[in-house]
């Protein structure tokens, strides 16, 4: 009986999660509870879903980090993702900028920094070099307290 | 009379062995809970944002080249918290100097001269005193640099009734970037930090 009850519950989950197109726009995001209810996500469902998805430890997913250097020669980072859960997701990032022999450079700014993110939702994280001399960067995650 | 005063050390020795032990902080990883006041973690958050602002904002890009000159002028505390302000200021012109595109000064600032040697030594100059240095090692006159930027700013706090047993303290680091010689404001950021926590817990 419990076996068919998780069985049943990964099924509305992954149909529930493949179904999940956003708005007819991609860019724009429909939260649960704000755009209209479907089969699967619904009042009676959300609450499974929120549960499944935390069982099965749905979280952040980093889709790609752009860099560029702006006008005044500083590079300028972008990390996009999507939190693939139910729940908001709350993390501490930090960004360390290293120059073109993989030296770190010492700044003030390389410190845990705050990041929330909407269940289902895209996020970007963007960060600046402090020097100009920065050549590319590593990204530090963790559980938020 | 004996059984007393073991009875006496072993509540003593029981009692010294609950306080908490002294720990240094782990700076760079603090796991530690927050607290309503203000500590060192907000300032860090707080400086960041702004350094990144003002880097990204390309307001400390001289035309023409060369560096901009700057000052710190008046930055208020206007918390009920006893706070040095450079605890924000120090990150902030630190990074700024470091950027490569920043000199600040030590002749002038919101709180006087940053270093008061600068009109020490001229004081010097002028006094009797002088006739005991070399001349040329003193300091001639119209040799400082006046700023050409100054950064301003203020730090806010609110303290919001969330309910009977909690408490919501609101900061807010609001900084001004102004151009001296036109007055115009060239860069501005505002960052806010909130908490919300038992009303006894003490934010002051």
């Amino acid at each position: 009986m419990k076996q068919s009850a998780v069985y049943a519950m990964m099924m509305i989950a992954v149909l529930a999660g493949g179904c999940g197109k956003p708005s007819e726009d991609e860019r724009v995001n429909i939260a649960s509870g704000v755009g209209s209810d479907t089969l699967l996500n619904n009042i009676i469902l959300r609450p499974v879903l929120k549960a499944f998805s935390a069982l099965i430890g749905e979280g952040i997913e980093v889709k790609k980090a752009d860099l560029r250097t702006n006008d005044e020669g500083f590079l300028e980072l972008q990390v996009s993702g999507y939190n693939r859960s139910y729940n908001i997701r709350r993390f501490d990032y930090n960004v360390e900028w290293v120059d073109k022999d993989g030296l770190v450079i010492p700044t003030k700014t390389g410190v845990w920094q705050k990041m929330s993110v909407q269940p289902k939702s895209n996020f970007a994280i963007l960060s600046v070099a402090p020097r100009k001399d920065a050549a590319d960067f590593r990204m530090n995650t963790r559980k938020s307290n | 009379m004996k059984m007393k005063w073991i009875a006496a050390g072993l509540i003593l020795a029981a009692l010294t062995g609950c306080q908490p032990a002294t720990r240094n902080i782990d700076i760079i990883n603090d796991e530690g809970k927050p607290v309503m006041a203000l500590d060192y973690r907000d300032f860090d958050q707080a400086a960041t944002a702004m350094i990144e602002s003002l880097i990204r904002s390309g307001s400390l890009n001289k035309p023409g080249g060369g560096r901009y000159v700057v000052t710190t002028g008046r930055i208020i505390n206007d918390t009920m918290q006893r706070i040095d302000t450079d605890q924000l200021m120090a990150k902030i012109e630190q990074e700024m100097m470091n950027s490569g595109q920043v000199v600040m000064t030590s002749a002038v600032g919101g709180k006087g001269a940053t270093d008061v040697m600068v009109n020490e030594m001229r004081d010097l100059r002028d006094s009797d005193q002088a006739d005991e240095f070399k001349t040329e090692t003193l300091p001639a006159q119209k040799q400082l640099i006046t700023p050409e930027l100054s950064m301003a700013g203020k730090i806010l706090q609110r303290n919001i009734r969330y309910d009977n047993k909690t408490e919501q303290v609101e900061y807010y680091f609001q900084l001004q970037l102004t151009d001296l010689a036109s007055g115009l404001r060239f860069w501005q950021e505002e960052k806010i930090l909130g908490k919300r926590g038992s009303r006894k817990a003490v934010s002051w």
